[in-house]
């Protein structure tokens, strides 16, 4: 019994792998930026996780392939403008030839509808296979959302989770919605440029290289700077907003100690420091644009110069006339040239902030606190492994323990069985294990040691879903969802049986209650319910026990005051709900507890009495007590 | 700025119209030394063409010149403008803090802490880029456009023309896909919302998912939303796809126009070369402000709307200000309530409530879940708005009190404890202006000490240094409640209202604490909201309330002799206890 408990911890450890917790359990937007220091070159880390982004990519290779093909095509139209420029200049002033200009024109006119069909073409194909890889990717973190352990949830906020599956994932997307996944496109570009110049006069054009290695440096220097303050401003603007999420939470207390003045200049100087590390990085993003421009028209003046220079050599004014177009495509080319550099920092960023989401994303999904996949899950249709409620005991607990931390055991060595049919209340004080009985039959937790069996078969070498689909369950929380009562009865977007589902509500006695609403059993159901009483969304969920028609009901009763009316609808709904199925009700209800065959008493995560009852009632011990306290002293 | 005084984004943008202007200026002037280059351009070409090489250097040199100063004053216009944008959000950012530490419940539960936060970040954002970045490129295009076709005009009248003749059709094309673009994008927005509400319930039921094996059909209703949202953002980016290349293309009708028109021209003599270069510059220079524009439309729309909804916090009203001709409170500390009423969402929740605190005395509130105690431990504070006329903290009605001070008079320890992420020191200092000297540790040590967390703070890892909130240390529910409580002891209040600030803490450590609060509390007037009778009872008075309704009043022996739902609170509790002895 002991090897049994030290194998099942550990295996309960293995679980949830200690390396996982940190880095996925707490990646705040502060934690994420001292993550990743912008000064590290992002190449290495970043190849990693394109490789992690590849599966969702593949997919989409036609689109992504077309996209590809046609980025060399597009530029092709793009950069044979100034070129046809040209030749349109030479066939005025140097060829003095209708036809030379007629058919340059003609090509320019052409150029034009090629850039524009081709780079639509191009763009649109490309977001296509974004978009789509990005919904691939989003369906893929919400089903290992879905997959995470019931644990994982109890320590995580909702709200980081649903982080990474809509604001992570579109930040990743906005690499590609943002067209800055395009800078494959700009070097093709910049390439393009250099061939055409290269081909249309290679003196000219070493001229205007001569301008790069400069530029580069200058560009370099101030971007290594931009990245110190860009660094500095994720900082900043996580600390602003980390300050006024909490005062927005601490308000009553700011209010209540008169600290609003205090506040706000704390508040005023994170946010001076934002500021200045704004006017930092947007200095040197200005004086990088301006760089760009203005030496990109020293370029040209370059080009003039040293046109001027040529032009001297040659003698004949026919040749020098041939220069006027040249330095005209240069002049086009010099500005094409520019453009990809000057929005190089744009596109940057962007690639930046989808990189550290992917970061996010992909280190959700590599958490593996999730339930292990059962082999025969998905393999064998619904109905193949039901087990038979024939067995004449239904359900046994056996030396069962469990600890949501392993030194702090709430359920101790509990055993106790049922037979099919039976109706088993558990009651005993808050804090007693009975909640945590359900998740255990459940499987939402691993007990710790002993077995639980049902119909006889060890629920470990169940499948989940297999065992879980054997359950009716009511949890006390009642949960709807956005949709119809029909839909939430079925508990199912889709496959609603109407019939079946005006039949359940009538049987709970709450389809006049339904009927009563605009829509009948279609009225709307608002999030979370909340269009819809306590006691309403009770019998719902009474309804959706028994449309599901398991052989086994777990009800947990809730406790919520309920006005008298509706208190004897759900008495009698009980009934209904219990009959022909063996029922684990943790009570709060007298009218259950008396209906009930046995009641288990829990006292402090032990099984501390069992009977009926009156059996119960005459021993005088703890049910004794718990009867008085609850329903004697009123 | 107590009332909501409507606040214009004109309001905030006004007192830096200087720098504005300034920086329009030089916008202007980059912009002339850029339209300029053309014009050299076509000098230099003429020249060129007619042989005259030296002139030729001389422009070249000249082009240089301009270049290298107009990135001088580029970098200048454009950090200007810019560093206009961050200032206004600067200060719509503090005033927006300075906005929401003055409203009240009722403000944050129409509107949750997620959406604040979004408006604060998101909103605010597109309100920057609206001013800094939208702002520049209207002002800059207008400039280009107006310097080119001024010059282009000089040039050559009939080729402008040409010119501009795909203009109006551009500008066709930008309002209609404007007009599109605006509600593509919101049916984006609202399909991505769509999209995280529904995760957002699939992951709060997650458990019932779970037990009832439903994962795939809540993966059924996950994917109509994915591939919906997927639907409505490709249609955005779609048409956004489609006006860039629309754009350029429009544009480069110009160029074709031009070159078209002007070659035949340079053909007949009438246009010399360097003429038709300089057009075809200047066509070329205005390709950008022109495909930009959608954009700019789209940054201005944005912008528009994302003001309007940090307005809806910078314009909404608080619950509670002070009164025109509101007083100081006197410091005696008695409390009287005198029909007190109190309604939310149209709910009764206080009826009628009465009753008489004289200074230096305590007051116990007790009732079920739900009966009121805690919305009538809250309306003496004035922490909720109050109505006038049934509060009275030494004989004056507390809305007509200062707040300020009347919250240093009557201080309140609620239940739900919220420290911030400070130190501990800072956290329990929190109504001190300081927490370094000596004397503020002595204090502090001394409210602790009182609240029975000091030897628990003495053990932590940082000991009074340790941060402790959200983002720091997590202290267990019963630690946060008495450090908490320690806050609310320094302050030294005449009126301290206690609104079960104990809950999480254990019966022993509970009368522990109550011991030294009575030793360390004479003079002090006490109202303690509690579900512990044994807390309860060491009160002078106790006040029974149930459904919003005074039910009982008097002391704890009157209230048993009564046999009443006192009493029989009571006896459930002994009852309980006797249970938790087995």
């Amino acid at each position: 019994m002991n090897d049994v408990a030290k194998t099942a911890a550990t295996t309960e450890d293995a679980a949830r792998p200690p390396a996982a917790a940190p880095t996925s359990v707490a990646p705040t937007p502060a934690a994420t930026a001292r993550e990743r220091s912008p000064d590290e070159p992002p190449t290495l880390r970043d190849l990693g996780l394109l490789k992690s982004l590849v599966p969702y990519l593949r997919p989409q290779w036609p689109m992504l392939v077309f996209s590809m093909c046609l980025v060399p095509i597009s530029s092709l139209a793009t950069l044979l403008q100034p070129y046809l420029v040209k030749h349109t200049l030479d066939s005025v002033l140097v060829q003095h030839s209708e036809t030379a200009w007629a058919s340059a024109m003609t090509w320019f006119t052409v150029a034009l509808f090629v850039e524009f069909i081709v780079g639509f073409g191009e763009t649109y194909a490309m977001q296509l296979a974004g978009q789509r890889s990005m919904a691939d990717l989003r369906r893929d973190v919400f089903r290992h959302a879905q997959r995470m352990t019931i644990g994982y949830y109890d320590r995580t906020p909702i709200g980081r989770v649903l982080t990474r599956v809509t604001n992570d994932v579109d930040s990743l997307g906005e690499i590609f919605s943002s067209g800055a996944v395009m800078a494959v496109a700009d070097i093709v570009t910049l390439l393009g440029v250099i061939g055409f110049m290269l081909a249309l006069d290679y003196r000219l054009s070493l001229i205007t290289f001569i301008a790069l290695p400069p530029l580069g440096i200058a560009v370099e220097m101030i971007r290594r700077r931009a990245r110190e303050a860009f660094r500095d401003i994720r900082a900043r603007i996580s600390e602003l907003n980390s300050y006024l999420s909490e005062q927005v939470q601490g308000v009553q207390i700011v209010q209540a100690y008169g600290r609003e003045a205090p506040s706000a200049a704390e508040y005023r100087t994170i946010n001076d420091e934002h500021r200045q590390a704004n006017y930092r990085s947007i200095r040197l993003d200005a004086l990088l644009y301006s760089v760009v421009e203005s030496v990109s028209m020293i370029c040209v003046a370059l080009v003039l110069w040293y046109a001027s220079v040529r032009a001297g050599l040659v003698q004949s004014s026919a040749k020098q006339a041939a220069y006027i177009g040249t330095v005209v495509a240069f002049y086009q080319y010099i500005q094409r040239f520019f453009v990809p550099i000057r929005d190089l920092s744009t596109k940057y960023t962007v690639i930046q902030s989808g990189m550290a989401a992917a970061e996010r994303v992909f280190g959700f999904l590599a958490n593996q606190t999730v339930e292990p996949l059962d082999a025969l899950d998905n393999s064998a249709p619904t109905a193949a492994v039901t087990p038979t409620t024939q067995h004449a005991e239904a359900l046994r607990f056996s030396h069962v323990s469990f600890g949501y931390r392993p030194d702090d055991l709430v359920l101790k060595d509990v055993s106790w069985s049922a037979r099919a049919g039976e109706h088993v209340a558990i009651v005993g004080a808050t804090g007693a294990g009975k909640t945590t009985t359900i998740s255990l039959l459940l499987r939402l937790y691993e007990h710790t040691a002993g077995e639980i069996l049902v119909d006889g078969q060890n629920i470990r070498t169940l499948p989940r879903r297999k065992l879980r689909r054997l359950f009716s369950l009511v949890p006390q929380d009642v949960f709807l969802f956005a949709g119809t009562i029909a839909q939430n009865v079925a508990f199912s977007p889709t496959q609603v049986d109407e019939t079946k589902v005006r039949h359940v509500l009538s049987r709970v006695g709450a389809l006049d209650l339904v009927e009563r609403r605009p829509g009948g059993i279609h009225a709307r159901v608002e999030e979370r319910g909340s269009n819809w009483s306590a006691g309403e969304r009770q019998l719902v969920a009474f309804a959706r026990a028994l449309y599901r028609d398991a052989p086994f009901l777990v009800l947990d009763e809730a406790t919520a005051n309920i006005d008298s009316e509706t208190e004897a609808r759900l008495q009698a709904a009980v009934v209904e709900l219990m009959r022909g199925r063996t029922a684990i009700v943790i009570a709060h209800r007298l009218s259950t507890i008396r209906q009930s065959d046995r009641i288990l008493v829990f006292h402090r995560g032990q099984l501390a009495e069992q009977g009926t009852h009156e059996q119960l009632l005459q021993q005088g011990h703890l049910y004794a007590h718990l009867h008085r306290l609850q329903f004697g002293a009123e | 700025m107590t009332a909501a005084a409507p606040r214009t984004l004109g309001s905030y943008v006004r007192p830096h119209s200087a720098r504005l202007w300034q920086g329009m200026g030089l916008l202007l002037i980059t912009n002339a030394l850029d339209k300029s280059i053309p014009w050299l351009l076509k000098d230099a070409v003429d020249a060129l063409v007619s042989g005259a090489l030296g002139r030729v250097a001389g422009s070249a040199a000249l082009v240089g010149l301009l270049a290298a100063g107009m990135g001088v004053v580029r970098t200048v216009s454009r950090t200007t403008v810019f560093n206009v944008g961050r200032d206004v959000e600067f200060e719509l950012r503090n005033d927006l803090l300075a906005r929401l530490h003055q409203l009240g419940p009722s403000f944050f539960q129409r509107m949750p802490t997620g959406d604040t936060m979004s408006r604060a970040i998101n909103d605010l954002a597109q309100v920057r880029v609206m001013v800094g970045f939208g702002l520049l490129n209207i002002v800059n295009s207008v400039f280009a456009y107006s310097l080119a076709l001024a010059l282009m005009l000089a040039l050559s009248p009939e080729l402008t023309l040409w010119a501009v003749a795909p203009l109006p059709l551009l500008v066709l094309v930008a309002r209609l896909l404007g007009k599109q673009m605006f509600s593509r994008s919101q049916a984006s927005q609202e399909a991505l919302g769509a999209l995280s509400s529904r995760v957002q319930e699939a992951l709060a039921g997650v458990r019932l998912v779970r037990a009832f094996g439903a994962e795939a059909q809540q993966e059924a209703l996950f994917e109509e939303a994915n591939q919906n949202a997927l639907q409505k953002n490709m249609g955005l980016v779609v048409l956004r796809g489609f006006t860039w290349p629309l754009m350029v293309g429009v544009a480069s009708l110009g160029t074709l126009a031009v070159l078209f028109r002007g070659t035949a021209a340079v053909r007949n003599g009438t246009l010399t070369v360097g003429t038709l270069v300089a057009f075809l510059a200047y066509v070329e220079s205005l390709k950008w402000p022109t495909m930009g524009l959608g954009y700019i439309m789209a940054v201005l729309q944005r912008g528009r709307a994302s003001f309007n909804r940090v307005r809806e916090i910078l314009e909404a009203e608080p619950d509670i200000s002070d009164s025109k001709c509101a007083r100081s409170p006197r410091q005696a500390g008695a409390l009287r309530v005198q029909g007190l009423n109190y309604a939310y969402a149209g709910r009764p929740v206080l009826q009628d409530v009465s009753f008489d605190l004289p200074a230096q005395s305590s007051l116990a509130i007790v009732g079920r879940t739900g009966s009121g105690k805690s919305t009538l431990a809250a309306l003496l504070a004035r922490i909720l708005p109050t109505p006038a006329g049934s509060v009275f903290l030494d004989g004056d009605d507390v809305t007509q009190l200062k707040l300020r001070e009347l919250r240093k008079t009557v201080g309140f320890a609620q239940q739900e404890a919220f420290l911030f992420s400070q130190t501990v020191a800072q956290n329990i200092g929190y109504a001190l202006p300081e927490t370094a000297s000596e004397h503020a540790r002595q204090r502090i040590r001394q409210a602790a000490r009182a609240a029975s967390v000091e030897d628990e703070i003495d053990e932590l890892s940082d000991g009074w240094q340790t941060v402790v909130g959200e983002r720091g240390v997590q202290l267990s529910g019963g630690q946060k409640q008495r450090v908490a409580l320690a806050r609310a002891l320094l302050s030294e209040p005449r009126v301290l209202i206690m609104d079960d600030p104990l809950s999480a803490v254990d019966a022993k450590t509970e009368a522990r604490i109550l011991d030294s609060l009575e030793q360390a509390g004479k003079g002090r007037s006490f109202v303690l909201v509690t579900n512990r009778i044994a807390a309860a009872q060491r009160c002078e008075q106790i006040l029974v309330l149930d459904a919003g309704k005074v039910v009982e009043q008097g002391d704890h022996a009157t209230l048993l002799a009564r046999g009443g739902l006192y009493a029989s609170l009571s006896a459930r509790q002994r009852l309980e206890e006797e249970l938790g002895a087995l």
